[in-house]
């Protein structure tokens, strides 16, 4: 199997698993608890059909959309996902690559193993930088000043995080980072020799933009639980958000948003943007899907800030159905994790094209000439 | 596999699997006709969704909830089951210092291998006598005193086992208490030397609040259908509730009601509270679960006494769910059954200490601090 013969998820993930070692692709492929939000996240996209119109002189449907103040040319862009180098030795040098080539977000992860700096000087692309509240204020201050001078775009806050979730998989297959060797886990590696030669000729394992501020970014062998449980601050509020948005100055989202009176919040302090999420399924387990609750939101507030909704996306279609539902833009994490695991900075572009190529046939199947023309007529909840 | 592999529900499940002789693995596993009502008791958690709000500052979080007028330190404890010597030797003296150990509610059957005077001479945290109403007015009697005298809180008389369910695994394995050899099930103990070891050395097997009114109390080998089918009173009636209800003269509760009639009518004899209830499946097969009925109940009755959810519960998630409903507290059988079997008293606090941690990480993840911060806002029905 090569990624010429990806043509969808399920493809790229199975590509993803062949060259991965096992504690690694299940830290991608998990969810917490019984992972019955992980599943729900996709599945909710089916209880809702799209309705098309036809003869409607479709043309070339304009696939472009404006979010965090940039122009992108599809309604999708890569989530903030950690650890990038696990999975490619490129890590988010890849992503940010891919994404920039086609015109959209990349987002970085607080706990990316390339730094703000890195990708800033090799991809002029839209950027999104993903923040994390840590104890130590002074490392979220400098993380903020440092995108700043890096002409990031758009800065999220993750607030579904404030503990880590019940990931059972990584308790059974002893995911650690940076990962750890032991009888257990021996095995699953020494089968994939391609990607642990990889892991050791290449730079140092690191969190790049936390390794100055806290010794956890390095050597110190944590699982990614540890980590979350012991540097973010439980006790983050409203508060504590509105001040990074203050500090921030430009484009602003609460990343893990699922209920109204929170989105309202969001308004209030000033975000300019929302991603809907339950963090992949990866948090609190029978939380309700990110589709499931686009429409109550959008309701609410979305002429005040635009909605991304992130996660269960696997098909143009989703993405088609969300925006229908009010969503402004989609993000995925998971998706383009495979298409890096698969193939690096190729994969993840061969993902893209894929999804821009879906999300086009069905604008024209569906009989929309741009983005607009998807709106609550287009689709019905199937009761 | 071991105790430290065992990591949620099923895994203690398996556990107990391998270390139970398959007659009694299947009494405590298996339900009524078809198990539709056991199945749905869990799955109906999944039909509901949990919205978080984020951003509420949440670093303690206090489990706490007041049933029966004890305060108890989590909001569930262990239901009442009978015959727990046979699942493993130790039995309810297991159960009951875990429970001691987490300050909850522990359940007493009257079909229990440990007495009452014992269970109160080893443990003083809140204790809850669950009775079935006998034809023999004498063994009755004595039960309420028992339990009385040995300063038991809470009585709780079961109303929906008037007659034995049709455990159809119990036909297949010919399961009996005491067990019994057949020829068949001979093959199956016979594969688990080590329980067969334990319940030959460990003591006698009695159940000590019967053995001096009936002969099933002590040797005779009897299925437990047919002891509910000829030794309880199946004429049992509301004046007869009423009744214990008064000579027991403290907290009083119906173990198994089930519609909103029932539940006003509980409030009319002065009962203080009621466990919705379907005996874990193992009754009445197409009875509603727990969880689809609670709702109606806490609207009619919420406000007039405890009601407690029982059966389905295997997550921290569906705990919370009920309680957002209102549930006072959830309980549950299979909850620490499977963990006893699998390693007694290390077992049960190891699954009460998992539910416990579980309920703290989603609280935080829901945004809230304490259990009556849970409310129906933070539900929504898939329709």
């Amino acid at each position: 199997m090569s990624l010429k013969n990806c043509y969808n998820f399920e493809d790229f993930r199975n590509l993803a698993r062949n060259k991965l070692p096992s504690p690694i692709f299940h830290y991608i492929d998990g969810g917490s608890d019984d992972e019955v939000t992980l599943k729900r996240n996709t599945s909710a996209f089916d209880e809702c059909d799209l309705v098309p119109n036809i003869l409607a002189s479709v043309g070339t449907p304009d696939l472009s959309t404006t979010v965090f103040g940039r122009k992108i040319d599809m309604p999708i862009f890569l989530s903030p996902t950690a650890m990038q180098r696990l999975y490619h030795p490129d890590g988010d040098k890849a992503s940010a690559k891919a994404a920039a080539k086609f015109g959209t977000f990349y987002s970085m992860s607080t706990m990316a193993n390339n730094s703000i700096e890195e990708i800033a000087n090799i991809s002029s692309g839209p950027k999104l930088f993903q923040l994390y509240v840590h104890k130590d204020k002074s490392i979220t201050d400098d993380l903020i000043e440092r995108c700043k001078r890096s002409n990031f775009d758009g800065m999220c806050l993750t607030v579904d995080t404030l503990v880590a979730g019940n990931r059972e998989r990584d308790h059974r297959t002893g995911f650690t980072t940076p990962p750890k060797l032991t009888l257990n886990s021996l095995i699953n590696f020494a089968i994939k020799p391609k990607w642990v030669f990889n892991y050791l000729i290449n730079k140092k394992f690191e969190l790049s933009n936390v390794v100055k501020k806290t010794d956890k970014g390095t050597n110190i062998t944590k699982s990614v639980i540890e980590y979350i449980n012991e540097q973010y601050d439980p006790s983050m509020n409203w508060k504590d958000a509105e001040y990074c948005v203050k500090k921030w100055g430009g484009p602003f989202a609460l990343k893990g948003v699922m209920s109204v009176e929170d989105a309202k919040r969001a308004v209030d302090i000033g975000c300019t943007a929302i991603m809907i999420s339950n963090h992949g399924g990866r948090q609190l387990d029978g939380s309700r899907s990110p589709f499931d609750q686009v429409k109550a939101i959008s309701d609410a507030v979305g002429d005040k800030l635009e909605i991304i909704l992130d996660g269960g996306i696997r098909r143009g279609t989703h993405v088609l159905k969300a925006l229908a539902a009010g969503a402004k833009a989609c993000s995925f994490g998971k998706m383009f994790l495979f298409s890096l695991g698969a193939g690096g900075q190729q994969g993840v572009e061969h993902l893209l094209k894929i999804m821009h190529d879906e999300i086009y046939r069905n604008m024209v199947l569906m009989g929309c000439k741009n983005l607009d023309e998807l709106n609550s007529k287009k689709i019905i909840y199937r009761k | 596999m071991r105790l430290k592999d065992c990591h949620n529900f099923n895994d203690f499940r398996k556990l107990a699997k391998k270390k139970l002789p398959s007659p009694i693995f299947h009494y405590i596993d298996g339900a009524a006709d078809d198990e539709i009502t056991y199945g749905r008791n869990t799955s109906s958690f999944n039909d509901v969704d949990l919205v978080p709000n984020v951003l509420r500052g949440v670093e303690d979080i206090d489990l706490s909830t007041t049933i029966f007028g004890k305060k108890i330190d989590l909001p569930f404890y262990c239901s009442p089951t009978a015959l727990q010597r046979l699942f493993h030797y130790d039995g309810e003296r297991a159960v009951g210092k875990a429970a001691q150990k987490f300050n909850t509610m522990f359940g007493v059957s009257a079909l229990a291998t440990v007495s009452v005077e014992e269970i109160s001479s080893i443990i003083d945290t809140p204790k809850m006598f669950q009775f079935y109403f006998h034809k023999d007015r004498g063994l009755n009697d004595s039960c309420l005193e028992r339990a009385k005298a040995a300063k038991f809180d809470v009585m709780a008389l079961t109303v929906d086992t008037i007659t034995g369910g049709n455990r159809e695994r119990d036909l297949r394995t010919g399961f009996t208490s005491p067990p019994k050899l057949t020829l068949s099930s001979l093959f199956s103990f016979a594969t688990k030397p080590m329980w067969g070891i334990n319940y030959l050395t460990k003591g006698k097997f009695e159940l000590p609040h019967l053995q001096d009114y009936v002969k099933e109390g002590t040797s005779t080998n009897t299925s437990i259908g047919n002891y509910f089918s000829t030794m309880l009173d199946q004429s049992m009636n509301w004046n007869d509730a009423e009744k214990l209800c008064s000579q027991w003269g403290g907290h009083f509760a119906l173990k198994g009601v089930m519609s909103v009639d029932d539940a006003k009518r509980a409030v009319d004899i002065g009962c203080t509270g009621i466990m919705v209830s379907n005996h874990g499946g193992r009754q009445l097969d197409g009875s509603r679960s727990p969880f689809d009925q609670l709702a109606e109940i806490v609207d009619a009755v919420g406000d007039k006494l405890d009601i407690i959810c029982e059966g389905g519960f295997q997550r921290g998630t569906h705990m919370l769910k009920a309680l957002s409903l209102g549930a006072k507290a959830c309980a549950g059988g299979r909850l620490y059954l499977y963990a006893l079997a699998a390693a007694g008293q290390a077992g049960v606090e190891r699954a009460l200490g998992q539910y416990k941690a579980e309920l703290e990480r989603d609280m935080k993840l829901m945004g809230c601090k304490k259990i009556s911060d849970l409310n129906r806002n933070n539900l929504r029905f898939r329709s």
